[in-house]
């Protein structure tokens, strides 16, 4: 029975996780598919003790940031994929312009700090800002402050 | 101009990226695999003791007290580092990762630090109790062995020496690295 629910969690969210490792490892899909699996790995081994305190996305989230954070801090500093994998192994037609933007967007969120870089992630995953609060463990007004800098920061970054 | 709103979009329009066929299934197989492996490390490490232990009663080490001594600071160094690496790496996978971020950082961070003040205290006092032990069955080879094998077993021990050295000050920086980028 956790099996089939282990099943259905994954196939819902495999999706959500894979992108935010995608903004962690700067678009590269190996090291990406890597996490996502560590993450999993987690996610079943604590779904026993999963008790609907949150939702269960919040609770996979959190699990994705702490191991995501933990596991590249492991491997030290992780470059920048030269070429999105993940768009060209799409049948999705990419301009180059589109690959170019999301390339720069990829790099300026590198250039963030740790805890920059998570928060903005979740938000561009479009987490509601009460959620990415309890996912960080800080006051949902200093969330609200750190998102409204972040996005400056970014958008100038990516303009350069 | 760029807006926050249209990064948001390129973001949400980058193409989704599905499960793998058969996904969810190969995570519980490999966690099957690893529960395969940690018993395999547990039974390897069982064996290993055991071993020391009939040859020390096999070779009669306990007529000499001088030998014994020495075996035993060397077994014991190293029985007592890998039991402390075993029970270290046992507690990092214990660490909660179901926590909010702010206290899953905290308890890295606690943890990182108790571990690099083993690395500080126990790993010099370890190769310290190691080498004693190994200079102390120094006179035992030189009775027993040919000038030749002393002479290769006192330069093979040395660059073992540097290498568990250099291995430990690699460990150090390592994790070092990863407290400060906590």
């Amino acid at each position: 029975m956790l099996e089939n629910q282990f099943k259905s969690v994954y196939e819902a969210n495999y999706p959500k996780v894979i992108r935010l490792c995608l903004g962690y490892t700067n678009g590269d899909t190996i090291l990406s598919k890597d996490l996502a699996q560590e993450i999993f790995i987690k996610v079943w081994q604590n779904l026993k003790f999963f008790r609907n305190q949150s939702s269960i996305s919040t609770w996979i989230y959190r699990i994705a940031v702490n191991t995501c954070l933990l596991e590249l801090r492991k491997k030290g500093t992780v470059r920048l994929s030269n070429q999105l994998n993940h768009l060209e192994q799409s049948n999705d037609n990419f301009s180059e312009e589109k690959e170019a933007k999301l390339k720069q967007l990829y790099k300026c969120i590198s250039s963030l700090k740790t805890e920059s870089k998570s928060i903005i992630l979740l938000e561009l995953e479009g987490l509601p800002q009460k959620e990415i609060a309890e996912i960080m463990g800080l006051s949902h007004e200093v969330i609200r402050v750190r998102i409204h800098r972040i996005k400056i920061e970014l958008t100038k970054c990516v303009k350069k | 101009m760029t807006t926050f709103e249209e990064l948001k979009s390129d973001w949400d329009n980058q193409p989704k990226q599905n499960p793998p066929r058969g996904g969810s299934e190969l995570i519980v197989q490999k966690i099957n695999g690893l529960k395969r492996k940690q018993w395999i490390t547990n039974i390897v490490l069982l064996i290993t003791v055991l071993i020391l232990i009939g040859f020390f009663f096999y070779v009669e080490a306990y007529n000499n007290t001088t030998v014994t001594f020495a075996l035993f600071l060397m077994v014991s160094s190293l029985l007592v580092r890998i039991i402390i690496e075993y029970f270290s790496i046992k507690k990092l996978q214990e660490i909660d990762v179901t926590v909010n971020s702010s206290v899953f950082n905290d308890n890295i961070i606690a943890y990182y630090k108790k571990r690099i003040r083993t690395h500080y205290i126990i790993t010099p006092i370890i190769i310290i109790l190691y080498s004693l032990g190994f200079i102390l069955l120094l006179p035992s080879f030189k009775k027993y062995l040919s000038e030749g094998f002393y002479t290769y077993i006192i330069f093979s021990a040395i660059i073992i020496l540097i290498i568990m050295v250099l291995f430990f000050r690699k460990q150090i920086k390592k994790e070092l690295s990863i407290v400060k980028g906590l």
